[in-house]
């Protein structure tokens, strides 16, 4: 994912001042630091707090980021980050005269920010993916996955196509998917025998 | 050697189906604000870092529940300027260093901005305290133009 070149598009759009691109790069990642607030189990109010500074450094920063493909291992750090000094500083005002020691909660979330990237990466890779598919294998694919998902009968209604031919459209969209360059770039790491975990690492 | 399973249609269709959801469960203003914050995209001023933050110093918080009304202290230093703040219990006290009249801004991540002064010798307070996280971009005479990083209190 680290050579994924919309990601470098993205961030370089963004250094010239393009308010879309930053929307496109929000659109993507806000559920990364949306899910690792949760896993530290921050309050509303909190995960608001968390969410400006990281954005608000990013505003700062991404001008000067070096290797713009590893974004979203920075996006996971510094919200990790916030989310501990926050957490921190609650500790504080609730126990206050504990020995510093007890005043510093545990990280029992820590190992799960890795997991949290991953699957934020591929969930934004198979949404950039889906957005760009043809309207009607976007409008099948959508109907075949609400909830509860649609019938063969009210999808061959509303989209004009017979019963018979529903099973090897969702084949050939599900593949032309599978094909898009968004998925291609996180599956490419695997290829090359690294593991994304492994990968990500060293993207921080 | 498609990956997580994805040479599968099913796998497929369960990972896009799970992304969406994932995407859906982010609250529409949380995605709003992080769209706002590009609104402070081109400040082309020096910044200066946070160098002290008494609630990382142990030593300190012990010695402030003591003594007086003082809540916080921040220091932010650049090449130019050092600014340092003191929180007390309803308002922001502020020194420019070296002492130097000033113009001082309040930037807050709504987007909104106070303009104050510093006086002479280079004092300025800020009342109320911002509520959401803020910088103060400082504008002295001999073209000093410093903006500190976020901070929340």
């Amino acid at each position: 994912m680290r050579d994924d070149p919309s990601v470098i598009t993205l961030v370089a759009r963004v250094g010239d001042g393009d308010q879309g691109a930053w929307n496109e790069l929000i659109e993507r990642y806000s559920p990364l630091v949306w899910s690792i607030c949760l896993r530290y189990q921050l309050n509303r109010q909190d995960i608001d707090d968390v969410g400006q500074t990281v954005w608000l450094l990013l505003v700062e920063r991404i001008g000067s980021l070096r290797e713009p493909a590893a974004l979203p291992g920075w996006l996971a750090t510094t919200t990790k980050h916030e989310c501990l000094r926050i957490l921190r500083a609650t500790r504080r005002h609730d126990h206050e005269g504990l020995p510093p020691e007890d005043q510093m909660p545990p990280d029992p979330a820590a190992t799960m920010i890795d997991q949290e990237l991953i699957t934020a990466e591929r969930n934004a890779a198979l949404r950039a993916a889906f957005a760009e598919l043809p309207r009607g294998c976007h409008e099948l694919l959508s109907m075949l996955i609400s909830d509860p998902p649609s019938a063969y009968a009210d999808i061959s209604a509303t989209l004009g196509v017979a019963v018979g031919s529903i099973g090897p459209m969702r084949a050939r969209c599900l593949d032309r998917l599978r094909r898009s360059p968004h998925l291609t770039a996180v599956v490419g790491d695997q290829a090359e025998g690294i593991g994304v975990k492994e990968n990500q690492g060293r993207a921080w | 050697m498609v990956a997580e399973g994805w040479d599968d249609d099913e796998a497929l269709l369960a990972a896009l189906q799970q992304a969406l959801r994932a995407r859906r469960a982010v609250p529409a203003e949380f995605v709003e604000a992080a769209k706002n914050a590009f609104a402070w995209h081109n400040i082309d001023a020096e910044l200066a870092q946070l160098t002290y933050d008494s609630t990382r110093d142990s030593d300190h918080a012990l010695s402030m529940r003591a003594e007086s009304a003082s809540i916080r202290a921040l220091t932010f230093a650049s090449a130019h300027l050092t600014i340092e703040l003191e929180v007390t219990q309803d308002s922001l006290l502020g020194q420019i260093i070296p002492a130097q009249a000033a113009t001082i801004r309040i930037q807050t991540s709504a987007g909104t901005e106070t303009a104050l002064s510093a006086d002479e010798i280079g004092c300025f307070s800020i009342h109320p305290i911002p509520a959401e996280p803020f910088r103060l971009h400082c504008q002295a005479f001999a073209g000093i133009d410093v903006l500190t990083g976020w901070v929340t209190l």
